[in-house]
């Protein structure tokens, strides 16, 4: 029976079947949303899964000069790093498949290893613009993952724990948005960092270098990480909902509450303009940490006076 | 490029080419930029890519079709083209054109410098980073594109020029379609100039960014807005007026920072003034004929023209040997007075801004590309027949690249 639990857990839900399909069903919310704010009809809603099926059905083109172990590998890991992260969340309104004191910082890193694959593909070929690109999404990693990690951290530290379970019990009957503003602030943008959506999109910026890290990647890789975007996009957001919206006991609060953040999310990409990598850098140095101690500075002092 | 890719790696430096196909350029083009870390340390340009011999073509073919392939040199200010041809060559045959034909001419010029300059802000926006405004300006650029639609049935090359006047007439019914169109236009216009000149996120990929000064726009001889940006009063429509400017009046727009900043400024505020001139021009619009008759055949003769595009200065020389053909005609339009600047202003700053300091001089690339046959192994020019090029063009393309 544990055999078969843990192969419907990762292989049916919530990783794997489950996962890949909210991840391309959320990417078309996302898109579709941009499109309307930019006035545009945007895509029908089998355009993510048409995507995946025609880059898996492409041929992968392994660039002469770069190592094709590592090539192939670093899109499985990232999809990979994104399904397993999937595991320790409550998706869906149900309970956590798995769970253990301290995984909130396991699922955090788990969520980094896309941004980590996508720098060290690029940094793996000879292409002028992969390598910058690279440069920019780990350049990009440095500067949002600190306050984006001390923001997922308020909430454990209001619940007295770092397991996620235990601060989704906590945070059912509170919404920690109204205590905690300032670190949900910081959260929901960590999250566009981390997807490099506008107006963080500059390791990706087509204009200047093409596809960014990305720019060899075609067919199965491409797809791969495709799917661990969208997938990283669900578990980025549910986290979010669980912490700060008072979290998600039910499939319905889950999607009202998930969809919630991505209208907000839509809309800050339409209205902001694509960052320098310098300015990003400086943004989430000089505000966003900032944001995130001051909203640690009250909350200890909200303790000691209490 | 060699067969194999490689990565520059002398001293430290990184070479990053843009071009000739990339998501930056719409038209082939290559620069070739030199970074150190993200820092542009040297940039070179090479053109020539959408290069189509049409300068040769028109010596081949007589004054009526010349008029037309004119208009095909630009895919965006095809009308402007053809203006200039045509003043040139109604002076080398002494002919003065009705008023009416004069005022029509410049009416729709100054509409389609309003449909450039909305594409270039749609188009300098999305190299920003900021798609909405792309997305939006595109749209209200519709609006323009139907009037002109509904003036002379097409979209982009018009042919609303015959040599000695217009084709078209405007009814009353047209103008009021125009005034409606214009008015809406102008009320998100000023929307848009509150959106650059106050988006905070956006005035930082812009204020400042690829700075030129007054001394630095006279000396790389740019024209334009883009020396408009950079407060210099260069604008043929009021130094030298043609056809009806000089009657209807424009005033200058100018502005001091020379940074992006004030190149989106310059064009937003020259299209309010163009949409007030098209609507002077509706008000006041001359009676009388549409066309005089041209003769077939032009005197002997040399003629210089200037007129102002929506990119800045644009020159023909025209050239007649008393037959029904052009001896020469020779085209130098905007983009190539401005590449200088770009390449100029691109050394020193961050490699992000520098497709948005190349979008700030509008460039068309298919525009400037004309070329002289210079032979480098023996480095003597020559000048080929139309027969010449067309067969060394079959030829280069079957891969002899000799």
């Amino acid at each position: 029976m544990e055999i078969i639990r843990n192969l419907f857990v990762l292989l049916i839900f919530p990783g794997g079947l489950f996962l890949l399909a909210a991840g391309m069903f959320y990417e078309w919310v996302d898109r579709k949303l941009l499109s309307q704010y930019q006035n545009r009809i945007g895509p029908r809603w089998f355009q993510p899964l048409a995507d995946a099926v025609k880059l898996l059905a492409n041929e992968e083109v392994i660039p002469e000069g770069s190592n094709p172990t590592l090539f192939i590998v670093l899109p499985v890991v990232a999809l990979a790093g994104g399904i397993t992260a999937a595991l320790y969340v409550p998706m869906a309104g149900f309970p956590p498949a798995f769970s253990f004191a301290g995984d909130l910082i396991v699922t955090i890193y788990l969520l980094s290893l896309l941004t980590l694959c996508m720098g060290l593909a690029g940094a793996n070929t000879m292409n002028r613009f992969s390598l910058v690109g690279a440069t920019r999404t780990l350049t990009q990693l440095f500067s949002y993952e600190a306050p984006f990690l001390l923001a997922l951290l308020g909430p454990a530290l209001a619940a007295g724990s770092w397991q996620i379970s235990e601060i989704s019990a906590y945070t059912t009957q509170r919404w920690l948005l109204f205590t905690q503003p300032l670190g949900f602030i910081v959260a929901l943008i960590g999250l566009m960092g981390k997807l490099e959506l506008p107006p963080f999109d500059a390791p990706e910026a087509e204009t200047e270098i093409v596809a960014g890290a990305l720019t060899e990647y075609s067919g199965r890789g491409l797809a791969l990480f495709r799917l661990g975007k969208g997938v990283e996009m669900v578990v980025g957001l549910t986290l979010i909902a669980v912490f700060y919206l008072g979290g998600v006991s039910n499939p319905l609060y889950f999607l009202l509450k998930t969809l919630a953040l991505l209208l907000v999310v839509a809309g800050l990409q339409a209205l902001l303009a694509r960052l320098r990598i310098d300015q990003t850098v400086g943004l989430w140095w000089r505000y966003g940490v900032l944001l995130v101690l001051v909203q640690w500075l009250f909350m200890i002092g909200g303790r000691m006076v209490l | 490029m060699g067969a194999k890719m490689q990565t520059n790696k002398t001293d430290g430096k990184f070479t990053v080419p843009i071009g000739p196909q990339h998501p930056a350029l719409k038209e082939p083009a290559f620069f070739s930029i030199n970074v150190d870390g993200e820092i542009v340390t040297n940039a070179y340009v090479r053109l020539g890519y959408a290069h189509r011999g049409i300068e040769k073509a028109a010596e081949d073919r007589n004054w009526v079709q010349t008029l037309y392939l004119l208009e095909r040199i630009c895919g965006i200010c095809s009308h402007i083209h053809s203006t200039a041809y045509c003043l040139g060559v109604e002076k080398l045959a002494g002919m003065e054109v009705p008023p009416r034909a004069q005022a029509i001419r410049v009416l729709v010029a100054e509409l389609e410098r309003i449909h450039s300059h909305l594409l270039w802000l749609g188009v300098a926006s999305h190299e920003a980073g900021f798609d909405t405004l792309f997305m939006y300006s595109w749209r209200d650029r519709e609006t323009i594109m139907d009037i002109l639609e509904g003036l002379t049935g097409n979209r982009v090359n018009y042919s609303a020029n015959l040599l000695g006047g217009v084709k078209y007439d405007i009814d009353s019914a047209q103008a009021d379609s125009i005034r409606q169109g214009l008015e809406f236009l102008q009320e998100r216009l000023n929307y848009y100039l509150g959106i650059v000149t106050s988006d905070a996120l956006f005035l930082k990929r812009t204020r400042g960014i690829g700075r030129m000064t007054r001394n630095q726009a006279e000396v790389l001889g740019a024209v334009g807005p883009t020396a408009r940006a950079s407060n210099v009063a260069r604008d043929i429509r009021i130094e030298a007026p043609y056809s009806a400017y000089e009657h209807f009046h424009v005033s200058i727009i100018l502005e001091t920072n020379g940074d992006l900043e004030a190149r989106f400024v310059v064009r937003i505020k020259e299209m309010l003034e163009s949409c007030r001139l098209i609507n002077e021009i509706l008000d006041s619009l001359p009676e009388g004929e549409l066309v005089m008759r041209m003769k077939r055949r032009i005197n002997p003769g040399e003629t210089v023209v200037r007129v102002e595009a929506p990119r800045g200065e644009l020159f023909y020389f025209i050239k007649s040997n008393g037959t029904d053909k052009p001896e020469r005609i020779k085209v130098r339009t905007p983009t190539i007075c401005n590449m200088s600047s770009v390449v100029k202003l691109a050394i020193g700053s961050q490699l992000a801004d520098v497709p948005v300091i190349l979008a700030g001089i509008d460039p068309c690339f298919s525009c400037n590309d004309r070329s002289v046959h210079i032979d480098h192994r023996s480095s003597k020019t020559c000048r080929w027949t139309w027969e010449e090029l067309r067969k060394y063009g079959i030829r280069y393309y079957n891969g002899d690249h000799s």
